[in-house]
């Protein structure tokens, strides 16, 4: 080996390396900070991926429209939602991430202290458009203000199949809960079972909770802090679940995801689900001949009247967000009546408004499957009810306790076990009370 | 004349000026040692050890998502235990890591050993046996998600047409049992080829010799794996046990695309356990202790299985 | 005659070899190939409770393709992908082939304990980790960039990669460093031109591992980034194509299948390097 050429190989092989790092850490520290020059303001905004995604669209390009009138971008980022935790969370954690985001069930409460008060824009919008609707500030309204604003609601009506239930005999789907056990019971025995889900994810909440409110049966009490599930009526409720799965349910009802319902009914086996309008929509865009059989109608009632659970989003701020202004002028932007129109008519129905004057828009009523819709926000409550939505009821939602309560009773163990239980883990939940402010 | 620093060293004359100190200071091995280290050092250190021990630090709090709480010592340990959901999870885990890693390992040599013949074919073979390793676990539980389904399951659609099932066939993300098995299922499916290509790769380093020493001494071919080649490719099987032992305990994803727990808590695992906990209740305290729970067990078993190894 | 026989008798123990492999290949195999039919079915058929799961009777379809090219920023979502797995593999392999020659080969103290201290950072699951490594990130300034996923891989992928090149550099002869060393070659120059080239099937293994994982990995792409722009192929398509309670099925049966292809074709043409790679890490190691 030729000496010289070996000492200087190692030199040269050094400098390369060292030149390499030092491109690469100039260029990591250009990427960092962007030129002060050219900022424009960007509006960052974070959002579910809408089942429609002509919603999505009609979203971004008005976010694109208030970008040019007001001299900034807007960046609207949309995720599935049920990744949404995680980020949500890692932005909370981290401070740092998107100006506004998608707030879901009790995240006003739950990050109370990490989002704006938005009472100026919730008093501006409620006079202009004629009002809120009730659920809307039982879920978005804490002990130290408006932390969000009610975004959009989604109807949770029955929808049923018209043609099998003609078959039974039944011109006219259920009006209460108890109607439709005894309906389920036939619609069973002709080989087109009703369909609740009894399993670990959302839809099973959203109908126990209407339900056990229609019996007048609660979770907690008003106080948010006292459980309040073991009790008479909420025994009822169970022993109702049991007899509506050995007589008119499958067993699959136990294994469903959010989207069990939509297959069951939209396989043509399935007679009747509680559910939003997104299996008649998703029918009618693949061109499902089954689309004409579907319709909708109001959730049942019970003893105790007709109440519901209808899922309710809304937006919220962050405070660690240099836009704070710029987003309050976004949404107002968003509210204003013909963009939340549009936006409407972009999702097929699917995103109802909760401001009184926009709920009278012309889609719901033209359309005889969809005219029963807006009237399920009189009865809507936020989950929790009657306590508000604290970070108790987020656990107890979010651990299903509810959901494998009537799981346990409709696989043999006894009501007033597992009533039992779940009202240990109701307090278990209410233990751990996050300290605020 | 040039001459190697080596050279320099031995004879003991004094090279040329400060740069020939500092080299000579960076060839002597415990320098040379530690510098190469360093990156790794740096990187783990600054990436994992200091995360590591802000999740210490939450499991030990009572720490909320963006709220930071007060010190609770073990509060949060002994709440969790407390919770049956939590002690369900510890028995959910064992269970599928036990029955998944059995399953593993002897599907995993067999295969490895019918891989190592010399048929044709075989690196095709070897190719397709590697695909569920090789795609993304988030997809392909995905597609198995479908194939389980309640209504249009292709698994009970099959079994019913070969008549091992009888219609409508169980509805396996909706019934603990199935559920479970479901799992290990995937699980399975998932992890097989890593431990087929391990141990085969182990088992190409077994010398012929030894194989066919045996089969001279008239040893049956039971009797011949056992005494032979499974001695053999122990150190391979023992550093694979414990990888996988490892990334099942701590799976994520097969249980929360499939069953996200359910049914009744009966498929959780301390990952999807944490995460609902945790991430989506927001208490990242109990959700950090339930994630940790299991680290000074899997600590004592990889310091006893890399020492096992480390003596081979 | 003997020839005859024993050729019977090898054919016959290859028969025995394939049949046994059969269900293995079966079981392996079975959901590929439910995948491919489902991207080429049409929904309607793909509801339908009468039909067979594995035909496509109503002929096949490129909706769900087109649906992936078109509506999606897949393209852009593998470009990411291939360009974090690349960086991320390179820095690991490198950072990986000098620690695990310092403790394969070099004496000095403390290096036992680090190698373990290496090896139970795999212990800490990253499921539990992300929500710190997210401050680390951010403070970084590295968030919503593949920059961060180009930084935090690493931490996963290294420690194997390490044993794993540990195991093979001890299986390299003492006496062939030891003669560079006394011919004049300092450390750097024995490591880089006479180790490393009888370590290449090592560090091909090494290399294939780090990319599957990078190319998988799914918890720390989905936190540190949130422009679709930006977005890996696993995340995008599971993020895009799962909209609200509606799983577009066939596109993301389409998703799942290309997205796979790059690492299926990278292992196909190293795949003896891989298994002879594990042979010498694994069994020294």
């Amino acid at each position: 080996m030729d000496q010289t050429a070996l000492r200087s190989i190692p030199r040269r092989r050094f400098l390369r390396a060292a030149a390499g790092a030092g491109a690469g850490m100039a260029s990591w520290l250009a990427l960092r900070k962007a030129p002060a020059y050219a900022q424009k303001r960007e509006l960052t905004f974070l959002s579910w991926n809408h089942f429609v995604p002509a919603a999505d669209d009609e979203l971004r390009k008005q976010a694109e429209a208030f970008g040019k009138a007001n001299n900034c971008t807007v960046r609207v980022d949309t995720m599935a939602h049920l990744q949404m935790p995680a980020k949500i969370a890692a932005e909370a954690q981290s401070q740092s991430g998107h100006d506004m985001y998608r707030t879901a069930s009790a995240d006003p409460f739950l990050y109370e202290n990490l989002l704006i008060p938005m009472d100026d824009l919730v008093e501006k919008l409620g006079k202009q458009g004629g009002g809120w609707y009730p659920f809307a500030a039982e879920s978005c309204q804490t002990k130290s203000g408006w932390k969000a604003i009610p975004w959009f609601w989604v109807s949770f009506p029955g929808t049923y199949n018209m043609a099998h239930f003609k078959k039974a005999g039944f011109e006219q789907p259920p009006k209460t809960w108890d109607e439709l056990l005894k309906m389920g019971k036939v619609l069973k025995k002709q080989g087109n079972p009703v369909g609740i889900a009894i399993s670990h994810c959302s839809d099973a909440h959203s109908t126990y909770w209407s339900v056990s409110w229609s019996y007048g049966a609660k979770v907690l009490e008003a106080d948010g802090k006292t459980p309040a599930i073991s009790s008479e009526k909420t025994a009822q409720v169970i022993e109702w679940y049991k007899e509506l799965y050995k007589d008119a349910m499958e067993p699959e009802v136990l294994s469903w995801d959010d989207a069990g319902n939509n297959r069951f009914l939209l396989s043509g086996k399935g007679s009747w689900i509680h559910n939003p309008v997104s299996p008649y929509n998703s029918a009618l865009a693949n061109k499902q001949p089954i689309a004409d059989d579907i319709n909708h109608h109001n959730s049942p009632a019970g003893p105790a009247g007709t109440h519901s659970a209808p899922p309710n989003l809304s937006l919220g701020i962050w405070k660690f967000s240099k836009n704070q202004q710029l987003a309050k002028e976004f949404i107002a932007y968003l509210f204003q009546k013909q963009n939340f129109d549009a936006w409407i008519v972009a999702s097929n129905a699917f995103n109802h408004p909760p401001l009184k004057n926009l709920a009278d828009h012309p889609i719901w009523a033209r359309n005889p499957k969809f005219a029963m819709l807006p009237k399920e926000a009189e009865y809507g409550h936020p989950r929790g009810w009657p306590a508000k939505p604290n970070e108790a009821v987020q656990r107890i939602d979010d651990n299903y306790v509810m959901a494998d309560m009537v799981a346990k009773a409709v696989n043999g163990m006894p009501t007033k076990r597992a009533m039992d239980w779940a009202q240990e883990q109701v307090a278990l939940a209410v233990k751990g009370q996050l300290k605020v402010g | 004349m040039a001459v190697g620093p080596r050279v320099l060293e031995a004879t003991g004359l004094p090279g040329p000026g400060r740069l020939s100190r500092l080299r000579e200071w960076w060839e002597q091995e415990h320098v040379f040692g530690y510098g190469l280290i360093v990156p790794a050092l740096v990187l783990l250190a600054t990436l994992v050890a200091f995360p590591f021990g802000m999740a210490i630090y939450f499991s030990l709090s009572d720490y909320w998502v963006g709220s930071p709480g007060g010190w609770v010592g073990l509060q949060n340990y002994r709440d969790i235990l407390a919770n049956e959901t939590f002690r369900q999870t510890i028995q959910n885990s064992f269970v599928f890591t036990g029955i998944a890693l059995s399953f593993k390992i002897v599907l995993g040599v067999w295969l490895a050993m019918l891989l190592a013949r010399n048929l044709p074919l075989k690196r095709v073979i070897r190719g397709v046996v590697l695909l569920p390793f090789v795609i993304p676990t988030a997809l392909s539980t995905l597609a198995w998600l479908w194939m389980f389904d309640s209504l249009y399951s292709v698994v009970n659609w099959t079994a019913i047409r070969l008549h091992l099932m009888s219609a409508p066939g169980p509805n396996w993300l909706g019934q603990s049992t199935y559920a479970m098995a479901a799992v290990i299922i995937v699980n399975v499916w998932r992890g097989l080829p890593f431990f087929a290509i391990t141990v085969l790769a182990g088992l190409m380093a077994v010398p012929r010799e030894y194989q066919e020493a045996a089969e001279v001494d008239g040893a049956g071919s039971w009797s011949r794996f056992w005494h032979v080649t499974l001695p053999l490719i122990k150190p391979v099987l023992a550093v694979v046990i414990l990888f996988s032992t490892i990334f099942t305990f701590g799976d994520f994803n097969i249980v929360q695309v499939l069953t996200r727990g359910g049914p009744i808590n009966t498929t959780h695992l301390f990952a999807t356990l944490a995460y609902q906990v945790g991430l989506q209740g927001g208490n990242l305290g109990q959700g950090a202790a339930i994630s940790l729970f299991i680290f000074p067990l899997l600590a004592l078993v990889v310091f006893f299985q890399l020492r096992y190894i480390r003596k081979e | 005659m003997a020839s005859a026989r024993s050729r019977g008798a090898h054919i016959r123990s290859n028969v025995f070899a394939y049949a046994n492999l059969a269900p293995y290949v079966f079981f392996v195999l079975f959901p590929f190939y439910f995948m491919v039919v489902t991207s080429f079915k049409s929904n309607a058929e793909l509801y339908n409770l009468k039909s067979i799961p594995f035909w496509i009777q109503t002929g096949p379809i490129m909706d769900h393709y087109a649906l992936l090219f078109q509506k999606t920023d897949f393209l852009t979502w593998m470009k990411n992908s291939l360009l974090v797995a690349v960086v991320a593999t390179t820095a690991s392999v490198v950072i990986s082939i000098l620690a695990g020659y310092s403790l394969a080969r070099l004496r000095f103290r403390g290096a036992g304990s680090f190698g373990t201290a290496v090896f139970v950072t795999y212990l800490v699951p990253p499921t539990l980790l992300f929500l710190p490594l997210s401050q680390v990130v951010v403070w970084l300034g590295l968030a919503d960039s593949v920059l961060a996923l180009m930084v935090t891989y690493p931490t996963f992928l290294v420690p194997f990669c390490t044993w794993l090149l540990m195991g093979y550099f001890r299986t390299i002869p003492r006496e062939v460093e030891e003669c560079a060393l006394v011919d004049g070659a300092t450390r750097m120059q024995t490591l880089w031109k006479v180790v490393l080239p009888m370590a290449i099937p090592g560090i091909i293994c090494a290399v294939l591992f780090s990319f599957t994982l990078c190319w998988n990995e799914f918890t720390y792409a989905l936190t540190f980034i949130s422009q679709s722009a930006h977005k890996t192929a696993v995340v995008g398509v599971t993020s895009d194509l799962i909209r609200g309670d509606i799983y577009f099925w066939g596109s993301l049966m389409a998703g799942a299948l290309l997205a796979s292809i790059p690492i299926v074709i990278v292992y196909v043409l190293f795949l003896d390097y891989y298994v002879s790679g594990l042979t010498a890490g694994a069994v020294k190691g």
